[in-house]
């Protein structure tokens, strides 16, 4: 499609080529126009014709006699018709026939002008309505699609669904969104003009897959393709053929049979949902949406958005997890890790798991993790001080957390607000954080160290460490990751890699934790092993406040 | 020499004829002098003659255009009749007409001068 934008005519007029065989009808029309425009004359058919395809770009109207030399008007109304570079320009039919006005409009025409002419302030309102219809029509043909695809954009796409569903209320249809796995890695991979034909060749597939009858496609964002189709089972076998014909992976979200009750971009919000459910997945390439999906992505937007007045309310609550020192004849308390509960008014006691990964995904889980660090210095200090007694408490310290430079000062606040001493409250940083950017967390970490602080590295046999790194680590504790223990016992009873696991805390002269520490056999073997503290539901699952304070008392 | 009084005698509507020329007599008389080099008069006597009622119909119909947006009534009378005619292609005396265009062309050649 020609593209004639308004920018054009920002520097002049407007172009307006006069074709008729009779001098004082060019002259009349100029004489009358030339105000307003740049008129181009031309006195037979194939001259106008010559003179269009030069100016096609900047021709704004045509004013076309029908009877001329050479080439009539009505000929050369079909020749530009017919061409894609030319059908777009208004013609306007100068005639005194009534029978060629129909015929003319039939053609293509916008409008026509009768001989004799009518006053030139009809002349000129008919001109200037054409070619504002004609540009309108352009701006829109040119929002309507997206210029990599040719696919529809977003706004259109909805429309065209409404329209469709309008005429076809009772067929059963899908919702579909198509998402390509891990975009931003073909960027990086490709560069972004192999992967601009990568998109019109995933567009060029989905157009082949889906005729215009079968469905409405469009492309939403960079790499997102949503289809509204006749109900179908095949996605698995679309998403191969995308595979082989485009080297590349996409998922697909299925809001089959969709509620045509709900308005159009809920439904796919809903197929969205479904997509997004496996984007992580890598080997799941079609996911259905069911209202359970839709019940999770309610649910945590409904603790995103009530986080901040349970914090307030003191909902969450910190529960303790006695560590037992194994080492001696009987298993003493040692120490205890807090851990979090929130209690919500109306939906009871939240399980951590589900709302952990959603804070760290969003950075709420700074304003958590420091209120959890704060009650429970609390606690500590209420037990120092009540009870006489001394017992270590660890709390967990996110990834994104050990970037900030004001950790230090932030627990050096919690301690001298509570009274009690850094030795008093151990710090877990999980191994995967040493991981990923090795040289600050260790220099915080050893920050943290410096001021006493007693580090137990987290989840340890989870992450990647290198044995070369480890002997570098900052720590005072190995705490062996839960998944390693119930492996070791549940599977083939292979306790090798904890006794590695032993050795190098041995070699770093550090102890070792276990946790999750299910049955008296674990115990047993891990005791056997030289491992020496142990956590975990064999000898208390994590309790509250109170009920670790009678534990603390006998 | 021309003048909107002397038309306007011989029968223009002048009134309609120089609104399309946006008030501009010297435009308007200038239009009417190259009406009256117009070929097509010559075009129209010559097809009427050798029977080519297509080729006197074209003539016709393009005269008629250019009389009626000058609004030279008593010449594009009879053209617009013939050009009725001729569109049928009626094979009819068109002798009186053609002196009738004659004429009035004629006479308004003549005021002109």
């Amino acid at each position: 499609m020609m593209k004639r934008s308004t920018e054009v005519f920002l520097d002049g007029k407007r172009h307006i080529l006069i074709a008729d065989d009779e001098f004082v009808n060019r002259e009349m029309l100029e004489n009358i126009l030339c105000d307003k425009y740049d008129v181009l004359k031309a006195e037979d058919g194939l001259i106008a014709y010559d003179l269009i395809r030069k100016n096609r770009k900047t021709l704004s109207l045509i004013l076309l006699d029908l009877m001329m030399p050479n080439l009539s008007g009505l000929e050369l109304l079909d020749r530009l018709k017919e061409d894609p570079d030319t059908k777009n320009i208004p013609v306007i039919v100068l005639t005194s026939d009534q029978a060629s006005e129909v015929e003319s409009l039939r053609k293509g025409a916008a409008d026509f002008i009768p001989k004799p002419y009518p006053q030139p302030d009809v002349i000129k309102a008919r001109i200037s309505r054409s070619i504002e219809l004609a540009e309108d029509r352009q701006t829109i043909s040119a929002t309507e699609r997206d210029d990599l695809t040719g696919l529809y954009t977003c706004e259109y796409f909805y429309r065209y669904v409404e329209q469709f569903d309008k005429y076809h209320p009772s067929t059963e249809m899908d919702a579909v969104c198509f998402d390509v796995n891990h975009f931003h890695i073909l960027n990086e991979r490709f560069g972004t003009a192999k992967v601009a034909e990568i998109l019109q060749s995933i567009a060029d597939c989905l157009a082949s897959v889906f005729s215009s009858s079968d469905g409405v496609l469009c492309r939403m964002g960079e790499d997102t393709f949503l289809c509204y189709c006749h109900h179908r089972d095949d996605y698995p076998k679309i998403l191969e053929k995308i595979s082989s014909g485009c080297g590349i992976k996409m998922r697909a979200g299925i809001y089959a049979s969709c509620d045509k009750n709900l308005d159009i971009q809920s439904r796919f919000v809903r197929a969205k949902i479904a997509a997004d459910k496996i984007s992580n997945a890598y080997s799941v390439f079609t996911s259905t949406f069911d209202e359970t999906l839709l019940k999770e992505e309610l649910f945590a937007e409904q603790l995103l958005e009530e986080f901040p007045k349970a914090l307030e309310e003191k909902q969450f609550q910190v529960f303790f997890q006695p560590k037992y020192d194994i080492r001696g004849d009987k298993p003493v308390l040692s120490s205890a890790e807090a851990l979090v509960r929130w209690f919500h008014p109306t939906l009871g006691m939240i399980s951590p798991g589900k709302f952990i990964p959603l804070f760290e995904g969003n950075g709420l889980i700074a304003q958590l993790d420091e209120y959890v660090w704060r009650r429970t210095a609390e606690r500590i200090a209420d037990w120092k001080e009540r009870l006489g007694i001394s017992v270590p408490v660890s709390v967990n310290l996110s990834r994104a957390e050990m970037y900030d430079s004001a950790l230090v000062d932030t627990f050096e606040k919690i301690t001298g607000d509570t009274g009690i001493t850094p030795k008093d409250i151990y710090l877990e940083i999980t191994e995967s954080a040493y991981v990923s950017d090795s040289n600050q967390i260790v220099n915080r970490v050893s920050q943290l160290r410096d001021h006493g602080f007693f580090i137990e590295m987290d989840d340890f046999g989870s992450g990647y460490s290198s044995l070369n790194m480890i002997s570098e680590l900052p720590i005072d504790a190995l705490k062996l990751d839960m998944l390693f223990i119930r492996n070791a016992f549940d599977k083939q009873n292979d306790t090798r890699m904890i006794s590695i696991v032993i050795d190098i805390a041995e070699y770093l002269g550090v102890p070792v934790i276990a946790e999750g520490v299910e049955t008296e056999e674990q115990y047993l073997a891990l005791k056997k092993l030289g491992c020496a503290i142990i956590q975990g539901y064999y000898f208390s699952k994590p309790l509250p406040a109170d009920e670790f304070e009678k534990l603390l008392r006998s | 020499m021309l003048t909107i009084d002397s038309l306007k005698a011989f029968g223009a509507d002048t009134d309609d004829a120089l609104a399309r020329c946006m008030g501009n007599e010297a435009f308007y008389f200038k239009l009417i002098g190259k009406v009256l080099d117009d070929k097509n008069f010559e075009v129209l006597e010559q097809a009427i003659h050798a029977k080519d009622l297509d080729k006197a119909f074209e003539a016709a119909h393009s005269l008629k255009g250019v009389l009626g947006n000058l609004s030279l009534t008593p010449v594009y009378d009879p053209v617009n009749e013939m050009t009725e005619l001729l569109r049928s292609r009626n094979d009819v005396d068109y002798t009186t007409y053609l002196k009738a265009i004659a004429d009035k062309k004629a006479e308004l050649t003549k005021l002109l001068e």
